[in-house]
Parts: structure tokens; C-alpha cells; sequence
């Protein structure tokens, strides 16, 4: 419940900032996209458009292939390095 | 000609003249077959989001190229027999946006590292706000 208000105002956040392009380096600006247990957050949630969504899918998987953003995350792993590497 | 970028992850267990006498060898394979490096981006030794083949760090390099397609295949291979890397990822730059985009990058690559450090950390700060508003 209090994560459906979170999310209550929808608005595409790359849309108001104008995203054209998406560089899977910055990791840092993926972080909102993400959950934390490092999943994609679905649309519904983050407010995203079907485009910037559709971006940030690729861009994340890329992140992920070349090890900047993990694929999962233990309940361990949680504990000690929550977001160490997004630094 | 297309535009590409690769990313190879080199052994963190190598000493630093290793690593670069490695890269340098990545990138004699590229201009050999024919690809003309715009600029390279060295992102150092990093933590990995996961192990690879049980290594916990990796020494990051970004090399930006022109290169006709077909010569990507030869490339690939060769990497994939090279070593000294744990993980490469080639990324193909198509459309009109994706190739400025490119070009963007090459010249973030090229200025100097003390301003290329601060865009990402904006970034995140403009992230951060939009998740405080909501």
C-alpha cells in the first residue's frame, strides 16, 4: 500500500528531462529504474513511458552483461554491499 | 563503416605494464582489421556486480571505433581466444540518434578527468530529487 502511493503521481521522469540516449556506464542513473533488489522496476510503478522503458530495459541488460549491475541479489549480499558499486 | 564500441574487462591479476601491454594488443586487433579508433576510455580496476570465473575485480577499458561490419565477426573471435579477458561486450551505434549519441561519448571521453567525473554525479543527483518529490 505504501509503495502504490509511492508511485501515485505518474510522469516520465527521461521525458521531462528530455533522455535520447541512455549510456549503460552511468550506472548511477539507472539506479531509479531499479528496485532494490536490482530488478527492472515495471512501468506501472516508476511512471515511465513505453519508450524510455523500452530504453532502460536494453540499457540495463547491457549494464548487467558487462558487470556494473548485478542480475540478482541475495539476502546476504543485501545486507553487506547494498549499493557499494554504484559509486 | 559503423559505428561501435567495445568493452573489455581485463584480468585483475595482472601488474599495470601487463594490463597495458594487453589492452594495447586489444586494440592492434581492431586498427588491423581495419578499424579506426576515435578514442578509448580507461575506467580503471572496479569491483564486479558478480563474480566472473571466480574474479572479484576487473580493470574496465572503453574503446570507441569505426569499422565496416563485417569485420566485427573477426574481431569477436579473436577476443573470445584472447585470455586476459574475463568478459568484452561490443555495442553497434546504428541509428541517427545512436551515432550522436556516439559522438557524444567519444568527446566526454576525451576531455579531461576531472570533468568527466562530474556529469555522472549530476546525473544521480537529478535521479535522486525526482525519487524525493514523488
Amino acid at each position: 500500500m505504501s509503495e502504490k502511493r509511492k508511485y501515485k503521481k505518474r510522469f516520465c521522469k527521461y521525458c521531462e528531462s528530455k533522455v535520447d540516449f541512455m549510456d549503460y556506464k552511468e550506472v548511477g542513473a539507472l539506479r531509479f529504474s531499479l528496485s532494490e533488489r536490482y530488478k527492472i522496476m515495471p512501468r506501472r510503478l516508476t511512471g515511465n513511458c513505453k519508450r524510455h522503458q523500452d530504453m532502460i530495459t536494453i540499457v540495463i541488460k547491457r549494464a548487467r552483461a558487462a558487470a556494473l549491475v548485478p542480475y540478482t541479489v541475495t539476502r546476504k549480499q543485501v545486507v553487506t554491499a547494498p549499493f557499494e558499486n554504484l559509486r | 563503416m559503423r559505428h561501435y564500441e567495445n568493452l573489455v574487462i581485463v584480468k585483475p591479476t595482472f601488474t599495470a605494464e601487463e594490463i597495458q601491454a594487453s589492452i594495447k594488443a586489444i586494440e592492434e586487433v581492431i586498427t588491423s582489421n581495419g578499424g579506426e579508433i576515435a578514442t578509448t576510455q580507461a575506467m580503471g580496476m572496479r569491483k564486479l556486480a558478480y563474480p566472473i570465473n571466480k574474479n572479484e575485480r576487473g580493470y574496465y577499458h572503453v574503446i570507441y571505433y569505426k569499422i565496416a561490419p563485417a569485420a566485427i565477426s573477426e574481431i569477436e573471435r579473436r577476443f573470445r581466444i584472447n585470455e586476459d579477458l574475463i568478459r568484452f561486450m561490443t555495442i553497434k551505434y546504428d541509428t541517427n540518434r545512436e551515432i550522436a549519441a556516439w559522438a557524444k561519448l567519444v568527446e566526454k571521453a576525451q576531455r579531461p578527468a576531472s570533468a568527466q567525473t562530474k556529469e555522472p554525479i549530476e546525473m544521480a543527483a537529478i535521479a535522486f530529487e525526482a525519487e524525493e518529490e514523488e
